[in-house]
């Protein structure tokens, strides 16, 4: 009987050591980390003087927003791949987004250097491609073989620098070191966040100082977010957000892998395959002749631009009815993704709370749905 | 000690000694592939390509992108995205299938014709037994994958034109790369399909009837599959062998990403694991009446 029974000994011990294994592997890669103490400000220098360039990594990301689930090709359906109208294209973009906050997606990062990256959405059986290769911005997708063509103007990083640059000589002259400006930044912050620096941990196999910000207002709904940063090279690698009363993050992107050798530079040359449908689009151009028109249609705007109401955490956005667009109603998204509620109809999520006045009127902000009803009223 | 070693006969005083075990193994695949069945079963997933590739030809409307099974739109295009096509419809019922009648039937096929106490009689010992069983089912999931790239890759030659791949991230590779990639895809369905074969080993030691374990087998595929869809069980997904079947994508963008590869590996072996060692537990206690 004693050798059935022996025999009968890897049947429960294999399948033992599996599960333990299955289990202390993540915990091995969870072991506490302790790195030398470091206060806010160190480790806002310490991102400002990131020494990384060039990496090649995972990215992944997840949320649990507690969006209603939707189907999102009924906002998609009516847009042909290569022929979007303006207002069609609205929608699809609308659609795209709302697909990239909900669920998990997982994503590869190539960058190599200041003006080549690139990104791939690593979807079902398919794949999005965002390419930037000096003045050169592809998007590729994979599901409908369709390549679009963006050229940056060539100026557009000069204009950007001195734009800059025109920004930091208003800049009060105690800001001139990035240590002042960290100070100044932290100063900025006090009023609304308590900013620490949390447990040290370890995020795609590095060890991290964990940046938090915490509101200490109670009338919104982030309950914090922290910003995980790569104790050597200064590079954030992780920014997680939670929500009021949820255990599990709402929103969580970080690297799960990463490598600091620089990729292969032959990834940025990107060529559209054959038969692939391409489409040319050019910038609008950002130089000083064409500001003149910008300003001309702020202006004929300024009635209808976003009033921003409270401040820090709990500010409320409100869009005037004009410049909602008419077809936003129609669209079948909308309908799907809201409920009726008093007044008007709302979006809820674990982080974001939109509210549709029933006048028009569009209110958005990180509070509670009765705050946005209060600002309607 | 090198396997192939044959030890000299005096030494082998122990009844389960190494050294008849390629013999052993040399049979069982003889037999498995001698098969009218095997053969039947072979052809079968050869004409899954051969279906979609003379579908495509005849048929005078042309796909538009992202319509129909992944990649069947190129096919008019490309021939080479025939075996892949073939690879992503095959992998959720036929693969499962065939290798569930080929791993169902290893030991219960045997118990079943009663000629288990046969092979048992000579000084094999159940675990070279197993063993063997198993190494067979296991060269059967590699023939079948093969056998739907092969055939793709055929037929796709045959009816369309064949030039540089589009991987899905929109780079060109060369014929020569894409057919690596698609030997590639064909290994990882292999090795996706070890752990589907090891319970089928399993299942096939509980039982006199073949039938019954080549039905338990795929039921338990399809079973697996539907609890992979099911949202509130996502904890669970990762470790279900069916999870990474349709992740060889991977190895069709650029540059390769083997991390699914290396994923599916490590569940595969685990249930490799566990159920090798069940299925050794339950053979080596078992009375073997026929």
């Amino acid at each position: 009987m004693s050798h059935i029974s022996l025999r009968w000994l890897p049947a429960l011990v294999v399948p033992a050591v599996v599960v333990c294994a299955v289990v202390a592997v993540p915990l091995q890669a969870g072991a506490a980390v302790d790195l030398p103490d470091k206060t806010p400000q160190q480790v806002l220098l310490l991102v400002n003087d990131s020494t990384a360039s060039a990496f090649a990594g995972t990215v992944a990301q997840s949320s649990d927003l507690g969006l209603p689930s939707v189907d999102l090709s009924a906002g998609m359906s009516n847009v042909a791949p290569g022929q979007a109208s303006s207002g069609e294209g609205s929608a699809g973009a609308l659609s795209t987004v709302l697909e990239l906050l909900s669920g998990s997606h997982e994503f590869r990062v190539y960058v190599g250097g200041e003006t080549q990256s690139r990104v791939q959405v690593k979807d079902r059986m398919a794949e999005r491609d965002v390419i930037h290769n000096g003045s050169d911005v592809w998007l590729y997708d994979s599901n409908s073989n369709a390549a679009t063509h963006l050229t940056l103007p060539a100026d557009l990083a000069a204009t950007a620098e001195a734009k800059f640059a025109e920004l930091q000589s208003q800049l009060p002259a105690d800001l001139s070191t990035p240590a002042q400006l960290a100070e100044r930044f932290l100063g900025e912050l006090d009023p609304s966040t308590a900013v620490s620096v949390g447990t040290d941990a370890r995020v795609a196999g590095r060890s991290v100082y964990q940046l938090v910000l915490t509101p200490k207002v109670t009338d919104t709904l982030v309950a914090s977010v922290s910003i995980a940063v790569d104790s050597e090279t200064g590079l954030p690698l992780q920014v997680t957000v939670l929500a009021q009363g949820q255990s599990a993050p709402a929103f969580q992107v970080g690297f799960t892998a990463i490598d600091f050798a620089a990729p292969n530079a032959a990834l940025f040359n990107f060529v559209p395959p054959a038969g692939a449908t391409v489409n040319e689009q050019v910038m609008p151009d950002l130089s000083d002749d064409t500001a003149g028109d910008h300003a001309a249609d702020h202006s004929a705007a300024a009635g209808e631009a976003p009033v921003v109401t409270g401040t820090g955490w709990s500010a409320i956005i409100e869009v005037p009815a004009t410049a909602v667009p008419a077809k936003l109603g129609d669209n079948p998204l909308i309908d799907q993704l809201t409920t009726a509620v008093d007044g008007g109809r709302a979006l809820t999520t674990s982080l974001l709370t939109v509210f549709l006045a029933s006048d028009g009127r569009v209110f958005a902000g990180a509070v509670p749905l009765a705050q946005l009803q209060t600002a309607a009223e | 000690m090198s396997s192939s070693d044959v030890p000299p006969p005096e030494n082998d005083v122990n009844p389960t000694h190494r050294g008849v075990g390629w013999d052993l193994l040399g049979s069982e695949i003889m037999v498995l592939f001698r098969r009218r069945r095997t053969w039947a079963m072979l052809v079968a997933l050869a004409l899954i390509p051969i279906l979609l590739a003379v579908a495509v030809r005849l048929s005078s409307s042309t796909l538009d992108p992202g319509e129909g099974p992944p990649f069947l739109d190129r096919v008019s295009q490309n021939g080479l995205f025939v075996g892949f096509t073939a690879m992503v419809v095959a992998i959720p019922l036929f693969l499962p299938l065939t290798i569930g009648v080929v791993a169902g039937d290893t030991i219960a096929g045997e118990a079943g014709l009663g000629t288990l106490r046969y092979l048992l009689v000579a000084p094999a010992g159940r675990v070279r037994l197993l063993l063997v069983k198993y190494t067979g089912a296991a060269l059967f999931c590699l023939v079948a994958s093969l056998t739907l790239t092969v055939s793709g890759a055929l037929i796709g030659a045959a009816l369309f034109p064949v030039g540089p791949v589009t991987l899905l991230s929109g780079d060109t590779v060369s014929v020569t790369e894409s057919l690596l990639r698609s030997l590639l895809v064909a290994a990882y369905v292999t090795v996706s399909l070890l752990g589907l074969s090891m319970i089928g080993l399993f299942i096939s030691t509980l039982t006199d009837v073949p039938v019954g374990a080549m039905a338990a087998t795929i039921v338990v595929s399809v079973v697996a599959q539907i609890l992979d869809i099911i949202p509130q069980l996502s904890w669970l997904h990762p470790w279900l062998f069916s999870h990474y079947w349709l992740g060889f994508a991977d190895l069709l963008r650029q540059p390769l990403d083997l991390g699914s590869f290396g994923q599916n590996a490590v569940v595969q072996v685990c249930y490799a694991a566990v159920f090798g060692s069940l299925a050794y537990s339950r053979f080596v206690t078992k009375d073997i009446l026929s």
